[in-house]
């Protein structure tokens, strides 16, 4: 054979090494993803700088010009229980299938997540960093803080102590007599019926670069 | 490794292939998208409308979208590598002698007959290339390297075309 | 992780240079593998000559290991590449006149530019010609809209249509470039001789 010749079948054969080791050693699972990622990222959940208080997101409800997107990562009994008006359930394995729509989200969306307390939400803060870095942030205290803040009937604002015993994390704390779910006056309080509460705001909203490529 | 051709020496294709792979690879790993040219002519071409006739320009959707009102068609990656392109083809051809007024055409066309069928050709692809939304550098080797469907597709389609129509035409570039 | 916004890093003059060296390199590449002469182009449809596939298959073959392999070392974040939306009837009906187009005219909008670059009248009428037929494209896409739009997939890769790992998809591509160039090889062979 020439030398051409067995340098092209060399050629042939490195490829199809390399297609074939590329094949068995896969394509990164989120886990992996996150651990690529983690050096660039890590320091906004150490910082606690996506960790808004729940005045905050209270603001961006009531907030006309920004697109809000509230994923409800918790199981569905809590969801029934109770839930914030206008927010989606959205458990961690269905994610991966918001890919898409989180992609072409406009300059005006935020998207937060929410849980009964921070872990569940963190986590799928990371699922979404890996899936599509959208402007995403955690509610600060899940929706125990919340209902520890907005739980509390307008009119016994400022008296009872409405916080339960603490209980294992990530369980809601709060009683619930019977499934509201978002028809309690907490999914969507009144905040002048509320003691203004400082806060550091933490939501910016990004500039999308403009994704383009090809020939357009 | 050169193989002649004709009075020519290009580079081997597997070589040229490589390199070519090499370069896509670092567009996709620099700027996170592949290659492009006909985007990048249509947009010039976009540019001239514009300076003629601005109003058309702004009623028309699909071209409002480049250049309507004050947005500049030429401000666009797609202008310089198209820019690039024109460079690049340019100093290698130089490099090797290769720059030279001329026309190429098959034996048993004039070079006259010649341009009108490039003139033809150029413009079926230029159509072609907008509803395809791209060509066979953006679409077929960006879009193929990257497994989307639908550039797999257009690859197959372009095949079928030219291969079709191939024997019917083979006046244009065959011996007698 | 790559990719990088250069115009944030570099401004935008910097980013756009970045532009012009890559199609710098492109239209070398492709002058040098003789993709300027229309018609070398023409012969592959004649199967006189098959540097065109070979170029583009091994081209997309390379940079696909390339990429999948960044992307599995995580070097690159998959989700920040840029993947065409698939529109499957405007693509296949614009690729078979795009293919009409090819060898009529003897060249595809990149050739066509290194071929204008050095100085090939044809090179330059086709160019005439590519102007002509989008401006063309521009003003009539609004009686065709609904077409325009037909077909509409997203972003869909061949790991989603087939229903394996994007691995198992580069092994089959891999496979079926080899493949052709081991064809290529025996005609060359068998049918010509030596020398193509």
């Amino acid at each position: 054979m020439s030398r051409e010749g067995r340098l092209q079948l060399a050629g042939a054969a490195l490829l199809l090494l390399a297609s074939v080791a590329l094949a068995l050693h896969g394509q990164p699972n989120p886990e992996q993803k996150w651990a690529y990622m983690a050096p660039q990222y890590r320091h906004l959940l150490d910082e606690r700088l996506v960790y808004i208080d729940p005045a905050e997101l209270l603001s961006l409800m009531n907030d006309d010009y920004i697109q809000l997107v509230v994923y409800d990562v918790r199981n569905e009994r809590d969801w029934n229980l109770f839930h914030l008006v206008d927010s989606e359930r959205m458990p961690l394995e269905s994610l991966p299938g918001q890919r898409d729509r989180l992609l072409a989200l406009p300059e005006n969306a935020v998207v937060v997540l929410v849980s009964n307390d921070e872990n569940l939400a963190t986590q799928a803060w990371k699922h979404l960093m890996v899936i599509a870095k959208p402007n995403a942030y955690i509610l600060e205290g899940g929706l125990n803080h919340w209902l520890d803040i907005y739980g509390v009937a307008p009119e016994d604002a400022g008296g009872q102590d409405q916080t339960a015993t603490v209980l294992q994390d990530g369980t809601m704390r709060h009683p619930f007599a019977q499934a509201l779910g978002d028809r309690h006056a907490a999914a969507q309080p009144d905040e002048h019926h509320f003691p203004a509460r400082s806060y550091e705001k933490r939501v910016r909203l990004i500039k999308k670069i403009a994704k383009a490529g090809g020939c357009s | 490794m050169k193989t002649v051709s004709g009075e020519q020496r290009y580079w081997n294709p597997y070589i040229g292939g490589v390199l070519l792979g090499i370069l896509l690879f670092l567009s996709f790993f620099l700027v996170g998208h592949g290659l492009g040219a006909s985007g990048g002519v249509h947009r010039v071409a976009v540019a001239i409308e514009d300076l003629v006739i601005p109003e058309h320009v702004d009623k028309t959707p699909y071209i409002a979208q480049m250049a309507g009102g004050d947005r500049d068609p030429l401000s666009h990656w797609l202008v310089w590598e198209v820019a690039g392109i024109l460079l690049g083809g340019f100093v290698s051809g130089l490099l090797r002698g290769r720059v030279r007024l001329q026309t190429y055409h098959g034996p048993q066309i004039t070079p006259r007959a010649r341009w009108a069928y490039a003139l033809v050709g150029g413009t079926l692809m230029g159509y072609g290339a907008r509803l395809a939304r791209g060509c066979t550098s953006g679409q077929a080797l960006s879009g193929g390297a990257v497994m989307s469907v639908g550039s797999w597709a257009f690859m197959f389609a372009v095949f079928a075309g030219g291969y079709g129509l191939a024997w019917f035409v083979r006046r244009l570039w065959q011996e007698a | 992780m790559a990719p990088f916004d250069f115009a944030a890093l570099f401004g935008e003059t910097g980013g756009y240079l970045v532009y012009l060296v890559i199609g710098f390199c492109f239209g070398f590449i492709l002058e040098s593998s003789g993709f300027g002469d229309s018609r070398i182009l023409a012969a592959q449809f004649y199967f006189r000559r098959l540097n065109v596939l070979k170029v583009m298959f091994t081209a997309i073959v390379v940079a696909m290991l390339l990429i999948f392999w960044s992307t599995a070392l995580g070097l690159l974040d998959y989700n920040e590449i840029w993947v065409k939306q698939t529109y499957l009837w405007p693509g296949i009906a614009g690729g078979i006149i795009m293919g009409v187009g090819f060898i009529l005219g003897g060249y595809c909008p990149g050739t066509s530019l290194v071929s204008a670059a050095t100085l090939k009248i044809d090179g330059m009428f086709f160019l005439a010609g590519f102007i002509a037929g989008a401006i063309g494209f521009g003003e009539t896409v609004a009686h065709i809209e609904a077409f325009w739009h037909s077909g509409y997939l997203g972003v869909f890769t061949l790991p989603e249509f087939l229903g394996v790992e994007t691995g198992v998809v580069v092994v089959l591509v891999v496979c079926l470039a080899l493949a052709m160039f081991a064809f290529f090889e025996w005609l060359r062979r068998t049918v010509y001789g030596a020398g193509r």
